[in-house]
């Protein structure tokens, strides 16, 4: 039994009863123990969509979406006590102080004040959040609320964790600073699920990627194999500015150019 | 978790931010009643002195004070919901964060609706503390409004949620608001009694929703006549708006 399990997922959006948008167009992958999977794909690709169906906001048309073998949609409570979400967009509680915040979201999960008193303490510490425990988190620079909403999605231990583009906003030290925040959580065996536009972050974390556009995954394994497949070895032009030109080894981003036969839309571009 | 258990924690989330910020909920609970009430009822009653309301003798003020119960359910429930479920969904994104933990959107969305009737009977308990305080009120009839109100609560919330639902921007909140609250607060009869509008006017007023539960309030507190079916009008209003409400918030948030 895999953390998770994504088996034949396809969401259409309907507008006054009549399917609009395909978005999801049947996705099916897995994320084994202490795995990092990313879901690679140019903006409108449905890797949003099909982050939404996983968590189970969104129901999906067809398909299903197991957390250690509990569908999602149909036993949400018992599926999604396993389950980490960092939203795309920021989610955080600004009414609150960042403490209370991390004890009160800890609450819907039926954890007791007195341990995520305990639990929010230890994940301040490791994200480094600890002195601004008492602030309002209305106080807090963009970079510190996205590494405050990475560390209540771990305020559960969860065994899957979904980053939905997590490190966009942030600088590279606090960016580092969760690739390892990442890594020590894998060891003990979380599964995650990344999506991301940054390419080198991808090639970096992830174990596995697919490659997703207009809702259908073109190409999945990793990194190194998907480069070796879809590029080869051999060494790569490319002309940086105006009569600079360089020969460099092929990589991931040039799999996702080719695949996806579109310009990044976010930063990370050589 | 159950269920109630997990709209349980939803209702508790509001409940700490009303903490938190206790000298703002004070404030807007306490003095708005009783800012209202010194103005209309010891100001204008003066003018007024007492009234004969289907062969029952009331005082201006006592009648007015009865009022301000059905305008603090009204526009704490109302905004409480409109402009605070708005905020929630739409910046805030709340909803979104906490329906991806064990809690449901459903769960949600009832927390959120009990939560705005719970601030609605707050405020109205304040004025039936005060009504019986100062001898207007039947003590017992005033507390049996108290879970009255909270229902009155629910169906104003479920009426803020509506709009917040179908509201593009925070700003379009305006006209529902200019359109159907307000006109419900100055002709649904808190200020004055409905008989003294034309007849046509007065079955148009009775049909929404403030004007039944004044009606009920002032039955129970004031010893006027109750009328039933001003019971069947409201509970009808709960039993469409809360499901409607709930169905609209859902269906924006999850496609």
């Amino acid at each position: 039994m895999q953390p998770l399990r994504v088996d034949s997922l396809v969401k259409n959006y309907v507008t006054k009863g009549r399917p609009t948008l395909e978005a999801v167009r049947g996705i099916s992958f897995e994320v084994r123990p202490g795995e990092c999977f990313g879901l690679l794909g140019p903006n409108g690709a449905g890797k949003s969509t099909s982050m939404k169906c996983i968590t189970g906001f969104y129901s999906p048309t067809a398909g299903k979406v197991e957390i250690l073998g509990l569908d999602v949609h149909v036993r949400p409570r018992q599926a999604r006590l396993h389950l980490g979400v960092c939203n795309q967009d920021d989610t955080l509680d600004s009414d609150f102080k960042v403490i209370d915040q991390m004890v009160q979201f800890a609450a819907f999960f039926g954890i007791k004040k007195s341990d995520a008193l305990i639990k929010a303490t230890a994940l301040l510490k490791r994200f480094d959040l600890f002195d601004k425990a008492n602030d309002e988190v209305e106080a807090l620079s963009g970079g510190m609320r996205r590494r405050l909403q990475v560390a209540r999605s771990l305020l559960n231990d969860p065994k899957v964790l979904v980053l939905d583009e997590p490190t966009t906003g942030l600088d590279p030290e606090a960016r580092r600073m969760l690739w390892d925040v990442l890594a020590e959580e894998r060891k003990k065996g979380l599964a995650i699920l990344l999506s991301t536009h940054y390419m080198e972050e991808a090639e970096r974390l992830c174990d596995r990627v697919a490659i997703i556009s207009k809702g259908i995954i073109l190409a999945e394994d990793s990194p190194p194999s998907l480069i070796a497949q879809q590029i080869g070895t051999a060494q790569v032009e490319e002309e940086l500015r105006p009569g600079i030109r360089i020969q460099r080894a092929p990589n991931l981003e040039d799999v996702y150019l080719k695949l996806t036969g579109t310009r990044l839309s976010g930063a990370g571009g050589k | 978790m159950t269920s109630a258990r997990a709209i349980y924690t939803v209702w508790h989330r509001y409940f700490a931010v009303f903490k938190k910020n206790i000298w703002y909920g004070l404030v807007t609970t306490f003095v708005e009643p009783v800012l209202y009430l010194t103005s209309f009822g010891f100001g204008l009653g003066v003018m007024i002195g007492d009234m004969n309301i289907s062969g029952v003798p009331v005082s201006y003020r006592a009648f007015v004070l009865a009022g301000i119960i059905g305008q603090s359910v009204l526009f704490v429930g109302f905004f409480e919901a409109a402009y605070g479920a708005f905020i929630r969904m739409y910046y805030q994104k709340i909803f979104q964060a906490i329906a991806v933990t064990p809690v449901t959107l459903s769960e949600v969305l009832w927390g959120e609706l009990l939560w705005c009737a719970t601030r609605a009977t707050l405020s109205a308990s304040v004025v039936l503390l005060l009504g019986i305080v100062i001898g207007d009120f039947n003590p017992l009839g005033a507390v049996l409004m108290i879970p009255y109100c909270f229902i009155s609560g629910l169906l104003f919330g479920a009426l803020g949620l509506l709009v917040a639902a179908k509201s593009r921007t925070i700003e379009s909140i305006s006209y529902p608001q200019y359109l159907l609250v307000f006109p419900m607060f100055l002709f649904c009869g808190v200020y004055f009694p409905l008989s003294n509008l034309p007849s046509w006017m007065v079955k148009i007023v009775f049909l929404l929703p403030l004007a039944p539960i004044l009606s009920i309030v002032r039955s129970a507190t004031l010893g006027l006549p109750f009328e039933p079916l001003a019971l069947v009008i409201q509970l009808a209003w709960v039993a469409i708006l809360v499901p409607l409400s709930r169905r609209l918030m859902m269906k924006r948030l999850v496609a």
